[in-house]
């Protein structure tokens, strides 16, 4: 296990496929973060949980897509190109591969997360400081946003890895997490109230966004968000662990 | 049916007839590869239908027939990369996915592009032989035997298909296996790349260990290998010591053509 797990770190060391991913979502989070900062009127963005959730808040959701994508590929980029086929000749324990996956997939997606959370808190604060609205953030918030965003992306990247194995097919995977995480998860959560909005928030973007403190009106609490997106992210490489086992390699 | 089969006990091919000819004196002597009744189905589709055959170690052995012949299907389920619905494939008596330490028995190239295009020659097989916990000075061996040591730094997807057959030869070297099986390795190289690969695979049969190759390339097959099994849509037609199939005025490549085009018709 721990073989596997050294050859998974320099898998996703040796290409340029994490710095792509690193460099995409630096460019999104600086965008969102900007465009909210200064396009929102002033009086939406006063209070410290609007701040969190509708500017600083970008940071955490874009952490999680990327860590989700991050994770999807390190199984779905070895279907593509082959590489899955030396990697299970080497190791047939095909539940250990996906282990090691899930893991060095979290250290990365862990990584992602902290650094897209801590640009935006960077840059939502400059932002709203060049407006002259007060930061309502205090350092408490802060470390939350940044521990929640943190732990939030590295589980994402375990949900990601799972269902890249079930899926397998590269595109669709990608573009699954996105839709669900940045409009689906949106509009359970945020448009529609009453029944959906009540189911919403138990839902694993929305368990994501809770565990950094976002929204508690609506959200559920941080650690319940963790316990929730810990449970998504278990079966999800539960899932991806037997869809492997039982699949053929073709 | 009027094929004719191996039935000469000196072969290492035993046929499916009768049960392997097992020496008393020397496990050393066990078959490498066993196929017994080995069967796969996709759906409707018979890919392998009832396959038997073992090898000798010592050996090459050519595994031959037309495309969807069920060549790349049977070396998957020997190599535990998929299951059968019936019968079984055994690699030194286990199935492969059930031997300790599957690199250090088995190495094996089955496509000439598994390989990620941005990763370098080294990396690749740096990431497999940690995987298989093999010290990074065999990884530079390896590099070296297939002389792309000068090459390795480099991204795969700058490789020409020659030096991605010899990459993918490497990676099944790592371990310094006991048994070969190559599928199709002689594709994209060139006249002087398959004199070393047919060189190469003679010096390795040589130290008592044995390769199994597929391929399509009846005259190269016939120049490298000291036996062959040939299936046709799944079923062997033949197998036996290329001396008995060939001889008296024909070649590797009549009797192959004679064997599956009776298989077909």
């Amino acid at each position: 296990m721990t073989a596997q797990l050294r050859s998974e770190l320099l898998k996703q060391r040796s290409t340029r496929t994490n710095l792509g991913l690193l460099l995409a979502m630096l460019g999104l989070v600086l965008l969102a973060v900007l465009l909210h900062g200064f396009g929102l009127p002033a009086e939406n963005v006063d209070s410290t949980s609007e701040q969190l959730t509708m500017v600083v808040g970008w940071g955490e959701k874009l952490g999680a897509v990327f860590a989700g994508l991050l994770g999807a590929m390190s199984i779905t980029s070895e279907i593509r190109h082959g590489t899955i086929r030396p990697t299970f000749l080497v190791s047939p324990q095909r539940a250990r591969v996906l282990a090691a996956k899930v893991l060095a997939s979290m250290f990365f997606g862990a990584g992602v997360g902290l650094i897209a959370t801590a640009l935006a808190v960077g840059v939502g604060r400059a932002a709203l400081g060049a407006r002259g609205i007060e930061s309502q953030l205090d350092g408490g918030a802060y470390a939350l946003f940044l521990a929640g965003g943190t732990a939030a992306a590295a589980l994402w990247a375990a949900i990601g890895v799972g269902l890249g194995a079930v899926v397998r097919n590269q595109v669709p995977t990608l573009i699954g997490i996105c839709v669900w995480l940045l409009f689906v998860e949106g509009l359970l959560v945020g448009d529609l109230i009453g029944a959906v909005g009540d189911v919403g928030r138990f839902a694993p973007g929305a368990a994501a966004a809770a565990i950094s403190g976002q929204d508690p009106d609506k959200l559920v609490a941080p650690a319940v968000g963790l316990v929730l997106l810990a449970l998504y992210a278990a079966a999800a490489a539960l899932a991806g662990s037997l869809a492997t086992a039982r699949r053929d390699v073709v | 049916m009027p094929i004719r089969r191996d039935q000469n006990a000196a072969s290492s091919v035993d046929d499916g007839a009768r049960p392997p000819l097992v020496p008393a004196d020397a496990g050393a002597r066990d078959p490498v590869v066993t196929a017994s009744s080995l069967t796969k189905r996709y759906g409707e589709l018979v890919a392998v239908d009832e396959l038997t055959f073992s090898l000798r170690p010592g050996t090459i052995t050519g595994f031959l027939g037309p495309n969807g012949a069920g060549k790349t299907t049977t070396l998957r389920l020997l190599l535990g990369l998929a299951e059968p619905t019936a019968g079984e494939a055994l690699v030194f008596g286990r199935r492969y996915r059930e031997l300790d330490d599957p690199v250090r028995r088995v190495g094996a190239v089955l496509e000439s592009s598994d390989f990620h295009p941005g990763r370098s020659g080294r990396d690749h097989l740096r990431v497999l032989a940690l995987a298989a916990e093999i010290l990074s000075s065999r990884v530079e061996e390896v590099l070296e035997l297939v002389e792309l040591d000068s090459a390795a730094d480099r991204r795969v997807k700058t490789y020409s298909l020659g030096m991605r057959q010899r990459l993918g030869l490497a990676a099944a070297l790592l371990g310094d296996p006991e048994l070969l099986v190559l599928d199709e390795p002689a594709n994209g190289l060139d006249p002087a790349g398959v004199h070393w690969l047919r060189r190469f695979l003679r010096r390795y049969a040589e130290q008592g260990r044995t390769v199994l190759v597929s391929s399509h390339m009846l005259a190269e097959v016939a120049q490298t290998v000291d036996q062959v099994v040939i299936i046709n849509r799944g079923r062997r037609v033949a197998s036996g010591r290329l001396d008995q199939l060939t001889g008296r005025g024909k070649t590797l490549e009549d009797a192959y053509l004679e064997l599956t085009a009776r298989e077909a018709s």
